[in-house]
């Protein structure tokens, strides 16, 4: 199995400067501007197939035709490094060990969008990540790798490392910018979308860690050896999985697209744990509804796993055992959301409370069949709120709803909790 | 022209608007909080949900967010729609006490009317209700923030549209609180509006709590006598209380809102030590009893100095109707002297800016707000007539550029509401560059001297003249040779005077003998007069004023004249003798008294009709005074 972005970090500490470049860093930067023009390197990316590696699985090249190319004034790119996700952690692996690949892809993704000003958004927390980037980018300017006219071309760039106050909702690319700017981390209304008035109403790009880190291989390796990495014809290079639960490794691999769940449970994890037997995982963080037994050979790809009516999300696999009450599970999983919405539209800020008290009420065998209505009532109804946090928080309570009915059934029936939480 | 369909109505509906106004504007009223026409859409509260059966966009929306377009077919009845607007009401409802029978703003609560529009009924939330801490906002705005629904309205009104700083939104998820880092007063001379935007009862009137509901009050059309803007006002009183003044909306003077100073100017109004009682040297006595006695020391004043040593006073704060008794009190009498006004400077001022203005050059608040450049020369709005220091907020949030003609700069660290560029003459103001520039000029000599020239040019300009009448005295001081109080005495000749609103300081000369001060507020005059003759307040008498830029808008009576109940005694109330007029009522307005007066000394018989039927040249522009670019007769409520 290829590996790309953790290739050179089994060391498990973090690779210098020296290190990376000994291992072919920065060649990509120096043959895209010695050799390629933007749209090119644009092109590349659109050619490779890579998809947003944040959640949602946008085509990134795409994203980036959005950006207006001939209009005057300045453009950013914000690498969004908040990983706020429960049960996810890849971004915070990468950029804890290799750091000097996500300055190369903002590089390349800069050249490739005209963009002299990015920035690197972190999650509140992850101190080391912050203060590796702030090295690398230091390193990188030492050697010409960024600052003005970046190896005698006439391409200049300056990263910043700014480092979140803390909010989930800072995850979301225009709450994101509003938080840059000084702002309350609120989405913004969509449309404008941030390609055309993003960070100071100037178009911007805001790709995840990992989307941006892809980069440098897709143009040294070039698209089609970098697509091929994948596992099946559909999916298109490797994808970080980092997995927490029941299993006996938890760890985060890179493995490659369209693995399937079973390989993966199976294999780098090691199976799980002894005694355990699997019930069900979140395939891709918190807001991804539950996948099953059932589902074990289903390709981890975006349109499979969205297909098996889940999401492949951040890839952030969380995995529970037969003892597992997945009404506790989605009702701590709720909580998260509860107190990570912004309170800026209704249902979202009044709704999600509604869902974890109804949640708690059959956890704790007060449950009527009323209570399950009103979750039903919720998954659809919570689908209108003004971003994706609440559709999100819903899909484990959706999984709930469609994989685990017996189960909410048995709780409201027997008025406890059958696993006697 | 979009057309789109609503609820099977065909309509067209300008570029621009959205589905929720397009529906509103055929009179379907779609739920909804976060929405305000002022302050555009936010999308919070989600409402406003219509389900768009056929066109560009699909399935259950946001009528607020979204822009009609062609080909739109909009559903607010469809089940699905009306199930997310009763989804978004029961979630509102989870936290929002049920104290609608002791909240203040029971029955004037969109939330009440919503929730009931919306069909949630049933709780089935049976968990806690989220509370707060309240804070002390000041001793006008009482706060009350467990009955918030988060509609963000306040926030975006204080903050972005009023540019207040010190209030804000603070937490996250269920517990977004709005208000201050820490208790102490609103900053913000609009804050007033909290109380009017907010659509239930987090923010109400401290001078109305707990002392009427919406249906209870006594209300009219008014309009707010305290700067020139003439700003459209809703005051509401009860048992002869004023207990609040609100913005009554009118879209080329005041927009929404109006600032603080008039809404709460209810005070005076209320005074205790207002005059309420005709007195003569201090006797209490009836008003015919103190008009014949204004005659006969008239007779006597006259017999003494000659009746050019008299000078008949008034103020730019004086109707229209009693500024033209005044002058016809002049002829009466014979009267040396007519004046409207005590400042020579400004008089003089007032006189060359309302000789400048026309139907065309005139700016209405209106044009300031939607103005690309705006000349400050000699004034400073926020303090002179807040409203038209917000007015050049919006238009400068809008890209325009300010412009202040000054040596240094004038800054209130406190509220700056606009990016000024300071420059030291007219001429770097880059006119020619913009489409719609607008001056905003203080009524004063340096102000007047700037302006001149470039009026000339046919720039739009809006004088801050000093009372809410000023425009309308000035036009009379021409016509009829009225002078300023100042110049007047300067002539030295001046013995005795009739006092009609006066605004004049208490050091007149000693050999002055003020025979009579008519007014409703207790001025030094009052102090000073042989004869006091109490008159209404604005609130309490029909009338008209003329604002800065010549509009004569007309004002109701809201309430009866008389003490409010509050207050009185139990000799005084309940009443134990049948009468006509509340205790402490019997006053008429200042026109009416004079007319009185002037057919006492045998002047013309001018009752109402007659004195109505001048008033018809008011009516259309430019009719005989040629000034009064519109008159607005039956206001809208």
């Amino acid at each position: 199995m290829e590996q790309i972005l953790l290739k050179h970090t089994h060391t498990g500490q973090c690779l210098s400067f020296d290190e990376y470049r000994s291992v072919g860093g920065f060649d990509a930067l120096a043959t895209a501007l010695r050799e390629m023009t933007p749209v090119e390197v644009q092109q590349q990316v659109i050619d490779s197939g890579l998809r947003g590696r944040g959640g949602a699985g946008f085509p990134t090249g795409k994203k980036w035709s959005f950006v207006p190319r001939d209009l005057p004034g300045p453009r950013y790119l914000i690498c969004n490094s908040d990983e706020m996700e429960p049960g996810t952690y890849k971004d915070r692996v990468l950029l804890e060990r290799n750091p000097h690949i996500l300055v190369e892809g903002m590089a390349l993704a800069c050249y490739a969008l005209g963009v002299h000003h990015a920035f690197i958004f972190v999650r509140h927390g992850y101190e080391q990540a912050a203060i590796n980037l702030r090295a690398a980018i230091a390193a990188a300017h030492r050697s010409g790798f960024l600052g003005d006219n970046i190896l005698g071309s006439d391409f200049s760039l300056e990263l910043d490392v700014h480092q979140s106050a803390g909010r989930y909702i800072c995850g979301e690319e225009t709450a994101l910018i509003n938080a840059l700017e000084g702002k309350r981390a609120n989405p913004r209304v969509k449309p404008p979308f941030p390609a055309i008035k993003g960070l100071w109403e100037q178009p911007t790009v805001v790709n995840n860690v990992e989307t941006l880190a892809n980069i440098p291989a897709i143009i040294t390796g070039g698209p089609l050896w970098w697509k091929g990495t994948a596992a099946t014809p559909e999916a298109a290079g490797t994808k970080l999985f980092c997995v927490s639960g029941h299993v006996a490794n938890t760890e985060c691999f890179e493995l490659p697209l369209g693995i399937t769940l079973g390989e993966i449970i199976d294999g780098p994890c090691g199976g799980m744990r002894p005694g355990s037997s699997f019930k069900a995982c979140i395939p891709g963080g918190a807001s991804t509804p539950y996948m099953t037994g059932a589902h074990r050979d289903v390709p981890m790809d975006f349109d499979p796993v969205a297909k098996a009516g889940s999401r492949l999300g951040t890839g952030g696999i969380i995995v529970f055992d037969h003892t597992t009450c997945m009404v506790a599970a989605t009702l701590n999983l709720t909580r998260f959301y509860v107190r990570e919405s912004c309170g800026w539209c209704t249902p979202c800020r009044e709704g999600l409370p509604f869902v974890a008290h109804t949640l708690e009420r059959i956890e704790t065998g007060r449950g009527t069949d009323r209570d399950i209505e009103i979750l039903r009532e919720h998954v659809k109804m919570l689908n209108y709120a003004f971003c994706a946090l609440a559709p999100g928080a819903m899909g484990p309570v959706e999984g709930l709803l469609r994989l685990f009915g017996d189960e909410l059934e048995a709780h409201v029936s027997g008025k406890k909790c059958p696993f006697g939480k | 022209m979009p057309k789109i369909i609503i609820d099977s109505i065909p309509i067209d509906v300008p570029q621009g608007t959205n589905v929720l106004e397009a529906a509103r504007s055929i009179g379907i009223t779609i739920p909804h909080f976060c929405w305000h026409p002022a302050l555009g859409k936010a999308g919070a509260c989600r409402a406003c949900a219509v389900k768009m059966l056929d066109g560009p966009i699909r399935g259950i929306q946001m009528s607020c967010m979204l822009p009609a377009q062609d080909g739109m077919v909009v559903s607010t009845t469809d089940d699905e729609a009306v199930a997310m607007r009763r989804a978004v009401i029961e979630w509102l409802m989870i936290n929002h006490p049920h104290d609608c029978p002791v909240c203040d703003e029971g029955g004037e609560c969109q939330l009440q009317d919503f929730t009931i529009a919306g069909g949630h009924g049933i709780r089935r939330f049976d968990g806690l209700k989220r509370t707060h801490v309240n804070q002390y906002l000041g001793d006008c705005i009482e706060h009350e923030m467990n009955r918030c629904i988060q509609c963000y309205r306040c926030v975006r009104f204080y903050q972005e549209y009023a540019g207040g700083t010190d209030f804000g939104v603070m937490g996250r998820s269920g517990m977004v609180y709005f208000g201050r880092q820490q208790d102490g007063p609103l900053e913000s001379p609009f804050s007033g509006n909290l109380a009017e935007i907010c659509p239930t009862g987090v923010f109400t009137v401290k001078t109305a709590r707990f002392r009427a509901r919406y249906w209870d009050y006594d209300m009219a059309p008014s309009i707010c006598p305290g700067c020139s803007l003439g700003c459209n006002t809703v005051p509401m009183a009860r048992y002869r209380e004023l207990l609040k003044v609100t913005a009554r909306r009118n879209d080329a003077v005041n927009g929404w809102f109006i600032c603080d100073r008039g809404r709460f100017s209810n005070t005076p109004v209320n005074a205790a030590n207002r005059p309420r009682q005709p007195q003569i040297d201090g006797e209490a006595v009836s008003m015919e009893a103190a008009l014949n006695a204004l005659r006969e020391r008239l007779t006597d004043f006259t017999a003494r100095h000659g009746s050019s040593a008299l000078a008949i006073v008034g103020s730019p704060r004086m109707s229209q109707e009693a500024a033209i008794m005044a002058a016809r009190l002049r002829d009466v009498t014979g009267a040396g002297y007519l004046c409207y006004s005590y400042d020579p400077e400004t008089a003089q001022a007032t006189a060359e800016a309302v000789a400048l203005l026309n139907k065309d050059n005139a700016a209405s608040q209106e044009n300031v707000r939607q103005a690309d450049l705006i000349a400050l020369l000699a004034c400073d709005p926020l303090n002179e007539a807040p409203m038209m220091a917000l007015a050049i907020r919006q238009a400068w949030r809008n890209g325009a550029k300010v412009y202040h003609v000054a040596e240094k700069p004038v800054c209130n660290a406190l509220h700056q509401l606009y990016e000024t560029v300071y420059v030291s003459s007219i001429g770097e103001i880059p006119f020619k560059e913009a489409h719609a520039p607008v001056l905003v000029c203080g009524t004063n000599r340096k102000g007047l001297d700037l302006v001149r020239p470039v009026m000339n040019e046919g720039i739009k300009t809006a004088f801050i003249m000093d009372g809410p009448n000023s425009f309308g005295t000035s036009l009379l001081a021409r016509e009829l040779g009225a002078v300023s109080f100042g110049e007047a005495l300067t002539s030295g000749k001046i013995k005795g005077i009739i006092a009609l609103e006066a605004d004049l300081p208490s050091d007149l000369p000693p050999e002055l003998s003020v025979l009579a001060a008519a007014d409703w507020l207790r001025t030094p005059l009052i102090e000073l007069a042989g004869i006091v003759l109490p008159v209404t307040s604005w609130v309490e008498m029909d009338g008209i004023f003329i604002n800065n830029e010549g509009r004569a808008q007309s004002f109701k009576q809201v309430m009866k004249s008389g003490l409010p109940i509050k207050g009185l005694t139990p000799e005084q109330h309940p009443p134990r003798i049948h009468r006509h007029d509340p205790p402490g009522g019997d006053m008429p307005p200042s026109w009416k008294m004079v007319s009185a007066l002037v057919q006492l000394l045998g002047g013309n018989q001018d009752d109402d009709t007659s004195f109505r039927d001048q008033w018809r040249e008011f009516e259309t522009p430019d009719a005989a005074h040629n000034r009064i670019m519109s008159y607005e007769r039956n206001p809208k409520q």
